[in-house]
């Protein structure tokens, strides 16, 4: 990198699954960041955002939650990186809602006992990556080009829902995911699931509504000739992956696709070692078909 | 259908609870002329007694217990769509979160407790560590809702890939945390927040 180019920093919000069931996207990303040399501070003693149980029933609580997080974000410098869909959604919201909402903002600001930071940019990882950093330069930093490599991107709910909120991309057509990674050589297919429903969070309730949703997700997926699945959302993840097996069980068709987050796929392209992303984590073991690609 | 006319007015209505829920979702009811695009877009539909623009019709039509104490409100994963597709901006997903909301705070007569009880426990995480714990928001759920085998076969996997904490701490700002939870409920108790 010439150090004419302005050093990037940013300030981080994991969130709970980027510590627990998601640590590989937590790991992946770390070594994506400091491989492309942006700099990347985790915000001390952040709390759960609330996520979709929090606004479902208590739309105030799940407001001062996020605006609580905001203002632990104030202390570290940069703007505020967000992987998790989830939370990435939960905190637009809250700017969003806040600024034009002075009676709910007066209520958030007495819970929270302190002002509700609506400057500070939240930024999902994939707008650092595609317009803070550049596309051109990530393609640059690659090393073990993706060539070959079919990959099906799936956004899911909440990356570019709904209008006006998180403004990542086009609501119903966005090609953000695509452009990324297709900046690292990649392939990526045309298919017709990238934005419908995992489930969600039924997964813990009502199972059922996962393994059917999933269950077209993926069937879809393969239909279009992908090797695979590429998520930026730790549930996503966790329907798609975890319950693959139990999918397959359920309507007798095998898919045994592998379910990656977007920094695996982008950290093995700038030559992170393999052995630092988490591989191994995965319940759809990737390793196969990485080999078959001459990837790992 | 038998009958040909159906009037909407604010009498048939009850225009009370229409300006409670809009007034929780800034999305107007009113506004929605039965197009049907939300539920022709809602990836939960099948899973739903009435479809999402049949519940809008409800509240316009006075019906909202029936609403309040059916299963379908339950039943929204909150994935946004519709609310980005219709054409009159009526904010259905707002709409979903502002009905549930009174369905929860009357504690009233609704089909769907494990959705609600996951909600539950979800929050009590958050009062308690702060953080969710997915091990424990698990177990819990299992043991509550007396599915005591549900997952059984997936819990020993995601401990060996290491996907689940086994132990975890509290945040260290829990007494913060607590709070936001009080102040909360003390503006609700004086009536000064929903
Ligand atoms: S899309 Fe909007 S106008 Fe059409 S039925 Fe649904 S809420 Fe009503
Ligand atoms: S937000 Fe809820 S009602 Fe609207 S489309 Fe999604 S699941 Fe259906």
């Amino acid at each position: 990198m010439t150090p004419a180019k302005k050093l990037l920093s940013y300030s981080y919000y994991p969130g709970c699954s980027l510590h627990a069931s998601a640590k590989e996207y937590d790991e992946s990303t770390r070594g994506l960041f400091k491989a492309l040399g942006i700099g990347l501070k985790e915000v001390p003693d952040w709390l759960c955002c609330g996520a979709t149980p929090a606004h479902n029933v208590d739309e105030l609580l799940s407001l001062s939650l996020c605006a609580k997080n905001l203002s632990l974000a104030e202390g570290v410098e940069g703007d505020l990186a967000v992987a998790c869909a989830a939370c990435f959604s939960r905190l637009k919201v809250t700017q969003h809602h806040l600024a034009d909402n002075e009676t709910k903002r007066k209520q958030v600001e007495y819970a929270i006992a302190g002002a509700v930071n609506l400057q500070k940019p939240v930024k999902h990882l994939l707008e650092i990556l595609a317009k803070d950093f550049g596309l051109d330069r990530l393609t640059e930093a690659v090393q073990k080009p993706l060539s070959g490599l079919k990959v099906a991107c799936y956004y899911g709910c909440l990356l570019t829902r709904p209008p006006e909120v998180p403004e990542l991309d086009c609501v119903e057509a966005p090609t953000i995911m695509e452009r990324v990674i297709g900046a690292v050589g990649a392939e990526t297919v045309r298919w017709s699931h990238r934005m419908e429903c995992c489930g969600a969070n039924f997964t813990l309730s009502r199972p059922g509504v996962v393994l059917k949703l999933s269950g077209s997700i993926l069937d879809s997926a393969k239909a279009a000739g992908a090797d695979c699945l590429m998520v930026a959302c730790p549930l996503c993840h966790g329907n798609l992956d975890i319950r693959q097996k139990e999918i397959e069980e359920a309507t007798g068709e095998r898919f045994g696709m592998p379910v990656f987050y977007m920094t695996q796929l982008l950290a093995l392209a700038v030559g992170v070692a393999p052995g630092k992303l988490g591989f191994d984590s995965m319940i759809v073991n990737p390793l196969p078909l990485l080999k078959e690609k001459g990837l790992v | 259908m038998k009958h040909s006319t159906m009037r909407l007015s604010t009498e048939t209505m009850n225009l009370d609870f229409v300006k409670k829920v809009e007034a929780l979702s800034g999305s107007s009811v009113r506004r929605c002329f039965q197009c049907g695009k939300c539920s022709a877009g809602c990836p939960m539909r099948s899973f739903m007694e009435h479809p999402p623009n049949r519940i809008v019709r409800f509240l316009q039509l006075g019906q909202y217990e029936r609403v309040l104490a059916g299963r379908s409100i339950w039943y929204c994963a909150s994935c946004e769509t519709c609310t980005t597709r219709c054409p009159n901006k009526v904010d259905l997903a707002a709409i979903m979160d502002a009905l549930r909301k009174c369905s929860w705070d009357a504690k009233g007569p609704s089909k769907e407790s494990y959705v609600q009880l996951a909600n539950r426990l979800f929050i009590d995480n958050i009062r308690t560590y702060g953080r969710q714990y997915e091990m424990r928001l698990a177990a819990v759920f299992n043991v509550k809702s007396g599915q005591f085998l549900k997952d059984l076969m997936l819990g020993p996997k995601l401990i060996t890939r290491g996907k689940l904490k086994v132990f975890h701490q509290k945040n260290r700002n829990m007494a913060e945390i607590e709070q936001i939870f009080k102040r909360i409920e003390e503006m609700r108790k004086k009536g000064e927040a929903p």
